[in-house]
């Protein structure tokens, strides 16, 4: 083993080894908060060892690779987890779900994501997502208090265990074809262009309802809402933001290395049309926030699908830049409402009005974040919006972009309803909600972060190439 | 080897329908879900000693043996919140996992549920 090759490793290594420790210190400990110190300078190590990592080129004999877009995603995915764990701390110590293993589970978490970005072996992509999901299992249903939580828990796992079915399902078929389980080959062989074998037709099929149910596009949504609704807050983020990104990464690690895509541009096309369509009218309708946003989440994954339809470089460094900017709103949306509930905030619209003038940082975080995913400008979300759509126009797909941007237009409106029952209701409650200092440096970077990428994408989509 | 690859294709697809149908259709009971969901998961192992033995290739083997690993440890995370839900409603049923809003569900339905507990 090389030094080079102890570097790639050292992310991964450090968050197992950081789990692990979290719980032994946890088991020792009578107090909470050193497991989350733990896990917290773990992550965060984790990712600063990610970006001193060497250079791009450095091929590893362990299997895992190192471009510039591995590097990319895998800090993300760690600075994530340490920006969850920061909420989760007050967030938990609130809801008196107590316990060294949330910590644990969320470092378990985010090292399933690392391994699936630097996998170059379909075994390694697919064990990665599936320790991520496990992970998210576990938090999901952590909230042992409310019997709601357990609930949510198993209809999130009886969905996982049958779209990971589907999924391995359509690997053996890739894989029976191919004969090879490394991705460059097995993409190759199965997405060829010319001369399409019928098995590999079906692996793809399997392979893409899988994936179809861990993205929620339509017609494999219905879980979403439930799950966002019945999840602690930072969790939320976590999953919407963070296991969205590893799903989407996932795709973008197997279609650039295909020969030929174009296989695949008409379930694309139908799941991006569906989910545009399904996700944003549905949230029209929605009463209660966080139903709103997985449905907003819905609507969001179609035009991640729109970006895959385009099936160019452009549309995948698109997509790739769309699910960076997706994770930090996700972030800082799901970072403010984890503020309001952790102040007696309820889940209806009704509950947050007035939350303007009480709660006046995370409403403005939270309001920043919602303009985001409207496409506001400067905002990240309509320079990622922008580069789809100048992506798919390039492709040709002219009828599917515009029912696209028709869609946004139309999900201004539940957006624009948050933020009026925020601001333009006033309440007779003059009490002034509390933000613990941690909580205000987390939002406070996802929102600089949503806006700097929005007004300087250049050196992002500089970091993200593709083979 | 004497069993040709389309063979044991055939074979793994009649299975993986089987597990399908069964999770679909015995929607009543978490145990037999999780079956189903194990009978998929099988088929997908089939596929993979199937091809591991058509290329003369172990990976596929490996690919087998992790797959295993991961639906034990699948299996005994749904058990563990089935004796949680169990203990506190003496059912199984997916039917009543109604605690929150059933699948699609309006906000309208929600209403009335609330209205009429007290």
């Amino acid at each position: 083993m090389m030094a080079t090759d102890f570097w790639i490793a050292l992310p991964l290594l450090l968050l197992a080894v950081g789990a692990l420790v979290t719980l032994v210190v946890g088991a020792i400990s009578r107090n909470d908060s050193s497991g989350y110190i733990i896990a917290i300078i773990s992550a965060l190590g984790a990712a600063c060892c990610t970006l001193q990592a060497p250079p791009v080129g450095m091929v590893s004999t362990l299997g895992l690779s190192s471009t510039s877009t591995v590097r990319l995603f895998t800090s993300l995915f760690c600075l994530m987890a340490a920006a969850v764990l920061v909420l989760s701390k007050e967030y938990n110590k609130h809801g008196g779900n107590r316990g060294e293993e949330y910590p644990a589970t969320i470092l378990f978490t985010a090292f399933g994501m690392a391994a699936l970005a630097s996998a170059t072996s379909l075994l390694t992509l697919f064990l990665g997502l599936e320790a991520m999901t496990f992970g998210f299992y576990i938090l999901v249903a952590s909230d042992l208090k409310r019997e709601a939580s357990v609930e949510t828990g198993l209809k999130y796992l009886l969905i996982g265990a049958l779209s990971s079915a589907f999924l391995a399902f359509g690997i053996a078929l890739i894989y029976s074809v191919s004969g090879s389980l490394a991705i460059t080959q097995a993409m190759q062989t199965t997405l060829a262009g010319s001369s399409v074998n019928p098995v590999a037709v079906a692996g793809w099929c399997f392979l893409l309802f899988g994936m179809a149910f861990k993205l929620s596009l339509v017609p494999a949504h219905l879980w979403t809402p439930d799950v966002y609704d019945g999840t602690p807050a930072p969790v939320t983020a976590f999953l919407s933001g963070g296991s969205k990104g590893a799903s989407l990464l996932f795709l973008l690690i197997l279609l650039p290395q295909a020969a030929d895509a174009g296989m695949l541009r008409l379930p694309f096309w139908w799941f991006a049309l569906l989910s545009m369509l399904i996700g944003n009218l549905s949230a029209l309708r929605e009463n209660r926030i966080r139903r709103l946003l997985a449905y907003s989440s819905i609507a969001h994954m179609g035009y991640v699908a729109l970006a895959l339809v385009a099936g160019s470089f452009s549309g995948y460094q698109a997509a790739a830049y769309y699910a960076v900017a997706y994770g930090v709103i996700s972030l800082a949306a799901f970072g403010a409402i984890a503020v309001m509930e952790r102040n007696g905030c309820g889940a209806t619209l009704d509950d947050y009005r007035g939350r303007g003038a009480r709660n006046p940082f995370a409403s403005g975080v939270l309001t920043l974040a919602l303009f985001a995913l409207a496409g506001i400008p400067p905002t990240a979300g309509f320079t990622g919006k922008f580069l789809i759509f100048a992506a798919t126009l390039k492709s040709g797909e002219m009828t599917l972009a515009i029912i696209g941007m028709l869609t946004v237009a139309v999900s201004i409106y539940y957006y624009l309803r948050v933020i009026s029952a925020l601001y333009f209701n006033t309440s007779e409650q003059t009490h002034q909600d509390q933000c613990t200092i941690g909580e205000v440096v987390v939002l406070s970077i996802a929102s600089a972060s949503v806006v700097l990428l929005g007004l300087f994408p250049a050196r992002l989509l500089a970091l993200l190439t593709f083979p | 080897m004497i069993v040709p690859l389309q063979h044991v294709l055939i074979l793994a697809s009649l299975l993986f329908c089987l597990g399908l149908v069964c999770v679909l259709i015995w929607r009543s009971n978490i145990i037999m879900l999780l079956i189903g969901i194990e009978i998929m998961l099988n088929a997908a192992m089939l596929v993979f000693v199937g091809g591991a033995n058509h290329w003369g290739m172990a990976d596929g083997q490996i690919f087998a043996l992790m797959i295993m690993a991961m639906t034990s440890t699948e299996v005994s995370l749904a058990l563990a919140m089935v004796v949680y839900l169990y203990r506190r409603r003496k059912s199984v049923d997916v039917d009543e996992l109604t605690n929150q809003r059933p699948l699609g569900h309006t906000e309208a339905s929600t209403d009335t549920a609330v209205s009429q507990q007290p």
